[in-house]
């Protein structure tokens, strides 16, 4: 009895550990920390379905060829499950050898898979992956570690969902839904962090407007539905052309912004010119008909138009897209006179 | 849980008779395993087994398992013109699924609980069966 007690406990606190737990890994973590205490076992793993992910917690005297062993196993169970058959060479794992057995009990070398218990992982009856206990021992689970398991799945299974659903409220919190790009809310934000690392390390910072012409004939003509599908194609076009490091947000409507940390004059207005080109020689499919289109860029950098705000630093590249516009569209322009800027 | 394990006013025909025992043997099954691995697990092997086997036997598709439990209401509408030796084999393969599922995925362990409460239904079933 006081040993069932003592097993509730520690199952409590498991449960409480994954439950505290806010990403996979964490989650695989605090169960892993915990599950030596209710289970004897050699490897516990976690078979994530999205991105075939395989997180294993393991005895740090299990032979590689063990590994391999519960790999393959917690595959074929998966396939079993009724999910695709998963090539096995696919799965990326993620080791982490912990000490969990007294030396004298060290596994052999040439041990090799005995017993397992896997249960599916399931969000509103979809399975997204399995949990597994493995030994190198023949008959080393019981009804209650099955219960146990069971138990500890349903949570992780919980935390999970509760992940998903986070990273999902996040994704509508940060991206434009039509085009994907971050959104203005995100731009801000992110601007805010470039802009005082910036100012206060004086690095250069450079900000690009860019602003598609004359679209609304293009939703005029051809409609709303074909209008969103051109903003989608320029929103990737635009993705593609610059660098890792730099952001690309919606800034509304038609307009765009890029943040080009780092960045000097001469390199954005390399990059500018590209996305000029890059548009400019895109035929766009719109209903039936091909369409040729441009866009308008302006760039203000931070320090050579010396901004003191980042509120300055879009003004100022606002008012060179409208320096492009006004010369004929179509190009690139540089902020060029300060005294536009009100402070 | 939904048993729908009723009588038929009219008297009990055949498939009724197998039908019932089938129904009772799975709500045994529910009732052992679901307490081994939980509802939503169990559930989820039960619908597996049943889309598996719906091609082969289509009155096992009437057969709603949920987290609450297994529902035979539909079924037992479905099953009225269907032989009983039909249906005995139906279950009998479903019963067979679900064993292959719980020794895949927890090796002996479930169906060292299942074995002595399903074997004998099973068996009684065969004897109904060959009376007929």
């Amino acid at each position: 009895m006081r040993l069932i007690f003592k097993n509730l406990n520690v199952l409590r606190s498991t449960l409480n550990a994954i439950s505290m737990s806010f990403e996979l890994k964490e989650i695989v973590e605090s169960a892993g920390t915990n599950l030596p205490n209710l289970f004897d076992f050699s490897a516990f793993g976690v078979l994530w379905k999205e991105g075939l992910l395989l997180y294993l917690y393991q005895e740090e005297s299990c032979p590689p060829s063990f590994t391999q062993e519960v790999v393959k196993n917690m595959a074929r169970v998966f396939s079993i499950l009724g999910e695709e058959a998963i090539n096995v060479n696919r799965v990326t794992v993620q080791v982490e050898k912990r000490k969990l057995r007294p030396k004298h009990m060290m596994i052999d070398p040439k041990a090799t898979l005995k017993s397992h218990l896997t249960l599916p992982l399931t969000i509103e009856e979809k399975i997204i992956g399995c949990i597994s206990l493995n030994s190198d021992q023949p008959n080393a689970f019981d009804a209650q570690d099955l219960q146990f398991l069971s138990v500890i799945g349903y949570q992780m299974a919980a935390s999970l969902k509760h992940f998903q659903r986070f990273s999902s409220i996040k994704n509508i919190a940060i991206y434009d839904t039509l085009t994907n790009l971050y959104n203005r809310r995100y731009f801000e934000e992110r601007l805010e962090v470039e802009a005082q690392k910036s100012f206060f390390s004086d690095t250069s910072l450079s900000l690009v407007m860019v602003d598609i012409d004359h679209f609304k004939r293009v939703n005029d003509t051809f409609g709303h539905t074909e209008g969103d599908r051109v903003l989608c194609e320029i929103a990737s076009l635009l993705k593609t052309s610059v660098r890792k490091k730099d952001t690309v947000a919606r800034y509304g409507g038609e307009e765009f912004i890029l943040i080009l940390p780092e960045a000097g004059l001469e390199e954005s207005s390399m990059i500018s010119e590209r996305i000029r080109r890059l548009v400019e020689n895109t035929p766009f499919e719109v209903g039936q008909a091909q369409i040729n289109l441009t866009v308008s860029l302006g760039i203000s950098n931070f320090p050579s138009h010396q901004a003191r705000t980042k509120e300055e630093l879009i003004k100022m590249a606002d008012l060179a897209l409208y320096d492009a516009k006004r010369g004929g569209r179509n190009r690139v322009s540089i902020f060029m006179n300060p005294k536009e800027v009100e402070r | 849980m939904p048993s729908g394990v009723k009588g038929d006013k009219g008297g009990k025909w055949s498939s009724d008779l197998v039908l019932d025992l089938y129904s009772n043997l799975l709500i045994e099954i529910w009732e052992v395993v679901s307490a081994l691995i939980g509802e939503a697990i169990l559930a989820l092997l039960f619908n597996l087994s049943v889309q598996t086997l719906g091609e082969k036997y289509p009155f096992l598709i009437s057969l709603k398992v949920s987290e609450e439990g297994i529902s035979f209401e539909e079924m037992r509408e479905d099953c009225r013109n269907i032989a009983p030796i039909e249906i005995h084999r139906g279950f009998q393969s479903l019963i067979n699924h679900l064993s292959h599922l719980f020794s895949a995925l927890a090796e002996g362990v479930i169906n060292k609980e299942l074995f002595p409460k399903v074997f004998p239904k099973v068996r009684e079933a065969e004897r109904i069966i060959s009376q007929k």
